[in-house]
């Protein structure tokens, strides 16, 4: 996993934001459109094109049925029950494409997220460090310490409960990317916290799950860590004309690729 | 396996995710259309649900219910343009037409009178109107402007959008121009609407513009192509050596090929949107293949190239042409390769309406024809659809022709079976016009001394292709009796606008009235071409135009009229009657026109002052000649007709009834097509308008039919069959008869 999100950093942090990341529009705007050209030519190729077109030929026939057969009310439900028949089969026909293109536009859009969905922690905020404990875990809670660098300290805490969850909440003397070192026996793991200054790539969280891939901003935990996660909260950056954080990026990337896909795919033959 | 359920257990916990819920414009696309559809379907079927307890009692309120005295609740008609009784007869007799034979037997087969002239936009607007000529206004395919001489659609008007806003080279119109039928009177299906009992008309000819009913409507004969003509189809040749030959009804295309390849260029209408209106075009691209058995085309707009192979139709292919920024205006064509080596020569069909994507309204509802093209594919919408001035003009041979119209009927018969699975109650009525136009380009070979026979082939294959023409549509009938089964409720008819006979012999009416001293040229002039070029109104008296039509050139009706009304009027029309019913073909000895009918007298009905003044009924085996047709005038009154287009029905209409096929036997002895919509209506259990002039033939809910079973060959008035022969003095030619 850790390879995985290495390489997409690795390209990412190359090719995103090459005007800084003060211009979030620029790749806001650039990236969805630019995805949405990519998966509409890999969509054809990897989609049954004759089978969509079918699909949705069949659906607009059962619809115009509805219309124009009004009168006969058997008619009409046979005929909705076709349209959906149709829509099944044309939602069956996307399955595919739909696959082969998740991990290429899962890749993009969580770079995206990293990199624009959150702004830094306020110099004055005494945000929470997080730390769940793995099932089975051979440490308890209570026994988790927490290892800070110059500049940070410890506010409050810890606080440990019993399902296995320890807080911290912490306080930066000044702006800047700090470094945690948590420990539970043996094993210590690193959590980065992203104290004011300009909007950057933000690392939000730290698994050992498959949700890792998610938050590419950190590598993953280690299969067997004693930590199931490692987490910050972040306010969400303020992008403008969509709402804020995820949301607000899925809207951009949505709406941008939508377009993109939307006016490309007649001149490049595609079937959507 | 276990692979898959693990990607589908990943997408759904990825959907569940806010942040990746999405995975770009295709599965975006997929899910919103998906949902919309569903929503739309939803929101279509619970309105239709709910709406429908408050239409019917709506219905009940206002017409009760419209089947209380119906004889019949369901009636299909099936209608064959130009089938003849006599070949009808033959084929029965011969065995090769069971289904006709059996409904016969089951009811009743009898000759249908047709209308005067009988021709297929008289008599079929006769059907749907129940009224003459004179009662819904058209008399022919053409008439006269009275204003300048020239010919008008006689059944539609296209107008121009009247407001339009300029914006540097482009004309925007601010409506859509106004397209306007001209038949006069309803169509009866329209009265059937407003009892509420729902009908689906298809190709029924002069249904174009579509009249809003309460039903379905796909219009047919004179819907134009994308040119605004009635056909015009493209010829694209390397071979130059006879030069660029001027062809009726196409154009002609010299394509200049480099090595293998060809570029050319698709002319399509006029752009409307652009000063100066000029033409749209496609440019096309051929290239040979090595092997010279195929030649890939590409052509602007279209995504995939197209292979064509020798002698073998293209797919209806959808031209897209551009006529301002972000409006295309679409057409379908489909090609066809005539030669490949040494010279490459391809046929393009006239660009007909998309159906899917209509430029003029050709169906009621407008979706009606979307819904067809999309649930079939696309279908020729042309009027005449069947190119005949392709095959007259030699661009195509019989074989390129017979099976361009078997696809063009293979196309009907999708629709027409579709419209019968879902009238369980009301009409069906669906014309082919495979019949008619396979007996007029395949008639020369019935007579074998034709003189369209010179230089053509008189023997093979498609000898016999009007034969298999109505033994295709005797499967067709079968298969609808099959669906229909045993139905009490349903009135199964098949009927016909006319039947056909010979045509080897064209008469300009024109030459004869020149020569005759009622047409005058221009000083110097010996001949005029089309359209009366060269013809002095002011010393004309009488004109002819078009298939069976001959107007005076009446005072206060026609620009430059110069007979007065009342007597000058009546002698003069009675003199030119009798003068032409006497006229004798100087090759044959024999009378070339039958019998002619002074419009006044004839008719009673409110069009009739529009009417030509004279209605000439030829011989079997005349016609007015093709340059008549056009308004010219040549030197010779009798030419030979040498074109492919061999058979005809525009002569007499005593000669050429249609047939009348039904399940039901009659209560007449002589059913006439007028009497078909009344009798309809009457079926339904409705009292026909006072207006039509038709009358019942069914016996209703009681009563006893006396008419029924075979006809009785002896009574056919001549045989189709028979070339030329109608009468007991049979023409030299006649080869054959049927007899009883």
């Amino acid at each position: 996993m850790n390879a995985l999100i290495s390489l997409l950093n690795m390209v990412f942090d190359v090719i995103l934001a090459p005007f800084g990341h003060r211009f979030a529009s620029f790749d806001l705007i650039v990236w969805p459109v630019l995805a949405g050209v990519i998966a509409l030519l890999v969509y054809k190729k990897v989609s049954n094109q004759k089978g969509i077109a079918a699909a949705k030929n069949g659906i607009q026939v059962h619809l115009l049925e509805i219309v124009l057969y009004r009168d006969n009310l058997a008619g009409v439900l046979v005929a909705t029950a076709n349209a959906m028949k149709q829509n099944a089969l044309y939602l069956g026909n996307n399955i595919g494409p739909m696959l082969v293109m998740m991990p290429p536009m899962t890749a993009v859009l969580v770079e995206i997220v990293a990199n624009y969905a959150y702004s830094p922690l306020p110099v004055d905020a005494t945000p929470l460090l997080e730390v769940k404990m793995a099932e089975g875990a051979s440490v308890k809670s209570m026994d988790v310490t927490l290892d800070l660098p110059a500049g940070l300290s410890v506010d409050a805490g810890p606080v440990a409960t019993p399902d296995g969850m320890v807080a911290w909440r912490l306080k930066a003397e000044t702006a800047g990317d700090y470094v945690v070192t948590v420990h539970a026996g043996t094993e210590a793991q690193q959590k980065g916290l992203a104290f004011g200054g300009e909007p950057r790539k933000i690392p939000v969280l730290r698994t050992n799950t498959w949700e890792s891939i998610l938050y590419p901003g950190e590598d993953a935990l280690p299969s067997d860590s004693a930590f199931e996660t490692i987490r910050t909260h972040y306010s969400d950056r303020d992008l403008p004309y969509f709402p804020d954080g995820e949301g607000g990026i899925l809207l951009w990337f949505f709406g941008f690729s939508l377009a993109a896909g939307f006016a490309l795919k007649g001149p490049l033959g595609v079937e959507l | 396996m276990k692979r898959l359920f693990g990607l589908v257990v990943l997408t759904v916990a990825l959907l569940a995710h806010p942040a990746h819920a999405y995975i770009g414009p295709g599965a975006g696309f997929a899910f919103a259309g998906s949902f919309l559809a569903l929503i739309a379907a939803f929101l279509l079927a619970i309105g239709t649900i709910l709406l429908w307890p408050l239409t019917f009692v709506w219905r009940t309120i206002r017409v009760g219910n419209p089947f209380k005295n119906a004889a019949a609740r369901r009636i299909i008609v099936l209608g064959l343009d130009g089938m003849d009784p006599g070949l009808a007869t033959k084929f029965m007799q011969e065995g090769k037409l069971p289904n006709f034979r059996k409904l016969a037997e089951q009811g009743v087969f009898r000759t249908l009178d047709t209308s005067n002239p009988s021709m297929s936009p008289v008599a079929w607007s006769t059907f749907a109107t129940g009224v003459d000529a004179s009662g819904h206004g058209i008399f022919d395919f053409l008439t006269r402007d009275p204003c300048t001489y020239a010919p008008l659609l006689s059944s539609t008007d296209i107008g121009q959008a009247t407001r339009v806003v300029n914006i540097g080279k482009y004309i925007i119109p601010l409506g859509s121009p106004k397209i306007t039928l001209l038949q006069r009177g309803q169509a009866f299906w329209k009265v059937l609407g407003e009892k509420h009992i729902f009908s689906i008309i298809q190709r029924v000819p002069i249904t174009f513009p579509p009249v809003k009913f309460r039903g379905l409507l796909l219009s047919g004969m004179c819907v134009p192509d994308l040119r605004g003509s009635q056909g015009t189809f493209a010829f694209f040749s390397t071979q130059t050596d006879a030069g660029v030959p001027a062809f009726t009804g196409g154009e002609q295309t010299v394509l200049r090929r480099q090595g293998n390849r060809i570029r050319s260029r698709i002319v399509g209408p006029d752009n409307g949107m652009v000063r100066g209106n000029p033409r749209m075009i496609l440019p096309l691209t051929l290239t040979i293949a090595d092997d010279k058995q195929s030649v890939k085309m590409e052509i602007d707009g279209v995504a995939e190239p197209i292979t064509l192979r020798f002698e073998t139709y293209s797919p209806w292919v959808t031209l897209t042409f551009p006529a301002a920024p972000t409006v295309k205006v679409s057409g379908i064509a489909r090609f066809y390769l005539t030669s490949i080596d040494p010279e490459v020569s391809l046929y393009m069909t006239p660009i007909h309406i998309d159906p899917e994507n209509p430029a003029m309204p050709i169906s009621h509802p407008s979706v009606y024809a979307v819904y067809l093209a999309k649930k079939f594919g696309s279908f020729a919408t042309l009027g005449l659809a069947e190119d005949t001035w392709a095959l007259n003009e030699r661009v195509i041979d019989e074989k390129a022709f017979y099976q361009a119209a078997m696809d063009i009927c293979e196309e009907r018969e999708q629709m027409f079976f579709d419209a019968v699975s879902r009238v369980k109650t009301g009409l069906v009525t669906t014309v082919f016009d495979t019949t008619d136009r396979i007996q007029h380009m395949f008639y020369r070979y019935l007579d074998p001394t034709h003189p369209a026979n010179e230089g053509k082939p008189t023997g093979g294959e498609y000898a016999n292709a009007i034969e298999r023409a109505y033994i295709h549509m005797d499967g067709v009938l079968g298969k609808l009796m099959t669906q229909v089964g045993d139905d009490e409720n349903t009135v199964v008819m098949v009927i016909s606008d006319h039947g056909f006979t010979n045509f080897r012999r064209g008469v300009n009416l024109n030459s004869w009235l020149r020569e005759n001293g009622y047409l005058t040229l221009l000083p110097g002039s010996d001949t005029s071409g089309d359209w009366f070029e060269k013809v002095d109104w002011s010393k004309t008296q009488a004109f002819s135009l078009g298939l069976t039509g001959l107007f005076i050139n009446r005072k206060g009706r026609e620009q430059s009229g110069i007979v007065t009304e009342g007597d000058e009027y009546k002698r003069l029309t009675h003199e030119i009657a009798r003068k032409l019913e006497a006229l004798v073909d100087p090759q044959t000895g024999g009378r070339a026109i039958r019998r002619v009918e002074i419009a006044p007298e004839y008719f009673d009905g409110p069009a009739r002052f529009d009417a030509p003044d004279l209605l000439v009924g030829y011989e079997g085996g005349y016609r007015n000649s093709w340059d008549c047709a056009t308004g010219s005038v040549t030197r010779a009154i009798f030419s030979d007709n040498t074109k492919s287009w061999s058979g005809d029905h525009c002569v007499d209409p005593a000669i050429v009834p249609g047939v009348f096929f039904c399940n039901r036997a009659i209560v007449t002895p002589q059913p006439r097509l007028i009497d078909i919509p009344y009798s309809i209506l009457a079926l339904f259990g409705h009292k026909p308008p006072d207006y039509m002039q038709g009358k019942m033939i069914f016996v209703g809910k009681a009563g006893s039919a006396t008419t029924r079973g075979l006809l009785d060959p002896a009574s056919l008035p001549q045989s189709g069959a028979a070339p030329g022969a109608l009468v007991s003095s049979t023409p030299a030619w006649s080869v054959d008869h049927v007899t009883g």
